[in-house]
């Protein structure tokens, strides 16, 4: 008698890969012998077109790269532009910045764990997390104009001066109550620990050799947090969160915790901010930037892992190259080896706890 | 076993907490969400005289105009198929002859309604 394995399309229709991910499993009765994403659903060339638009043409389809946090990438965009050009942030706009990157990454890890738990068959936290997520999105969408593409940051600062403080410290009086109720519902429960604990166990050596970085490498006790080195974060007090389980259950938990450190960082934000000093920012004609002939390289925290920019500029008006680094595409090939070993009920649960998005890997 | 229970009460709990609030969604399109003032909608333009930043900063290449011998603007064309509503050409105006409206439904269901023009418009 001879047995031979199954192969399974896992995607792109499965509702948590909704289109955009395809995973090739090969399976021998439940278990997974081997794993093979494919990806590139999403592409949309945004290096190639960086090569064909002015800079400032290209600052407002940056926030694409990863809609859900669209801030971090046109922040990341500026930041290379600027070290190039040599322009120091005033203080204020440095705080400005500190704050909506800390509250989108909130809103990104909100996002993360109703759709995680929508995966594991859980609908009701979906519901609870998006709706704290509403308040963010509705602050950005008052002080910038639209609610996931915001176009803010301009080469040199900020495109206005910060306005409707009081919604940010209302949602941060109200976002740690709320977490608690996620935590009083999510955390110890019985069904959510069995399928999450001691499942997808990232070792950390393999974390290092794969690339992994940002919550799914510090869930695997390594402290790497570029933002301590960052001089946006200079003068914040908070602390980069090291966990040791290295399992699905711990960069759950590292993401709630991490939303715990962002929600201070945003205080000491506006704590300065409301002294309302004035906005200094350096003007830039948008029509002539040019950046002087060489490579230019910035990094830079964001939700998904480190997330860097690389220009090489002929001293033209646009990038001879650019490229994308971005956390998201190292966690899709982790899958290869990740889910080896599991069983395919855990695949989901697995590949969710890492916090791919697609757009950001294919770019 | 016990913590099986415990924890099905816990989430009941929070289930019924939230079964007596009043609702965070909004019967669109009978109730319509208020917009603020920054809101980047459809675009419209009065006032131009024709510097052509709009040109150079827009990404998706929506906007053109066409100019007469003395040198006014007409037939100004915004191509909302190809906007982004990036809100590039509004900041960077220099005249600030574009703004941005609150309207949003701009769903049509012909394609030269999603062609704006101003300043005169076209006679072609």
């Amino acid at each position: 008698m001879t047995t031979t394995t199954l192969k399974l399309n896992l995607g792109p229709q499965h509702p948590s890969t909704h289109g955009v991910l395809r995973l090739l499993l090969e399976l021998d009765g439940e278990k997974i012998l081997s794993c093979e994403p494919d990806i590139g659903y999403l592409h949309r060339g945004m290096e190639k077109m960086a090569e064909k638009l002015s800079y400032i043409k290209y600052l407002p389809l940056v926030d694409r790269i990863d809609y859900l946090a669209g801030f971090f990438y046109s922040e990341l965009l500026c930041r290379t532009v600027e070290k190039a050009l040599n322009i120091e942030l005033s203080d204020r706009v440095r705080a400005i910045r500190t704050m909506l990157l800390e509250l989108n990454r909130i809103s990104s890890h909100l996002l993360w764990i109703g759709a995680f738990l929508m995966d594991l068959g859980a609908t009701s936290p979906f519901f609870y997390a998006f709706r704290e997520r509403e308040m963010i999105l509705s602050y950005f969408e008052k002080l910038t104009g639209q609610r996931m593409m915001y176009n803010y940051f301009v080469f040199g600062g900020i495109r206005k001066d910060i306005e409707f403080l009081d919604d940010v410290q209302k949602i941060i009086s109200i976002l740690p109550e709320k977490l608690h109720d996620y935590e009083r519902i999510i955390t110890e429960n019985p069904i959510f620990k069995r399928r999450c604990v001691n499942k997808g166990i990232l070792e950390p050596e393999i974390g290092l050799n794969y690339s992994i970085t940002g919550v799914n490498l510090r869930a695997s006790g390594i402290d790497y947090d570029i933002r301590k080195n960052d001089y946006l974060y200079q003068g914040f007090d908070f602390a980069a969160v090291i966990l040791q389980g290295k399992d699905s259950w711990s960069r759950y938990k590292a993401r709630i915790l991490e939303i715990k450190e962002s929600i201070k960082i945003i205080s000491q934000a506006l704590d300065y901010l409301k002294k309302n000093e004035k906005l200094e920012q350096k003007h830039i004609n948008p029509l002539n930037i040019r950046l002087p002939e060489g490579e230019y390289y910035q990094e830079i925290e964001a939700p998904r892992g480190l997330a860097s920019c690389y220009i090489k500029s002929t001293g033209e008006d646009r990038p001879y190259r650019l490229k994308w680094r971005t956390g998201s595409y190292y966690s899709v090939n982790l899958l290869r080896k990740l889910l080896v070993g599991e069983y395919l009920n855990d695949a989901i649960a697995i590949a969710g706890s890492l916090d791919i998005i697609l757009p950001e890997v294919d770019k | 076993m016990f913590i099986g229970i415990k924890s099905t009460f816990e989430g009941l709990a929070t289930v019924f907490k939230h079964l007596f609030k009043k609702p965070v969604t909004l019967e669109y399109p009978e109730k319509k969400r208020e917009l603020n003032d920054a809101f980047r909608g459809k675009l419209e333009v009065k006032g131009c005289v024709g510097c052509g930043v709009c040109l150079k900063v827009c990404p998706s290449g929506a906007i053109s105009y066409k100019k007469d011998e003395t040198g006014k603007v007409y037939c100004y064309k915004i191509d909302l198929k190809k906007c982004i509503f990036c809100g590039n050409c509004a900041y960077y105006c220099p005249k600030g002859a574009i703004k941005m409206t609150k309207e949003y439904e701009l769903a049509s269901e012909n394609k030269k309604d999603l062609i704006l023009e101003y300043e005169g418009g076209c006679n072609d």
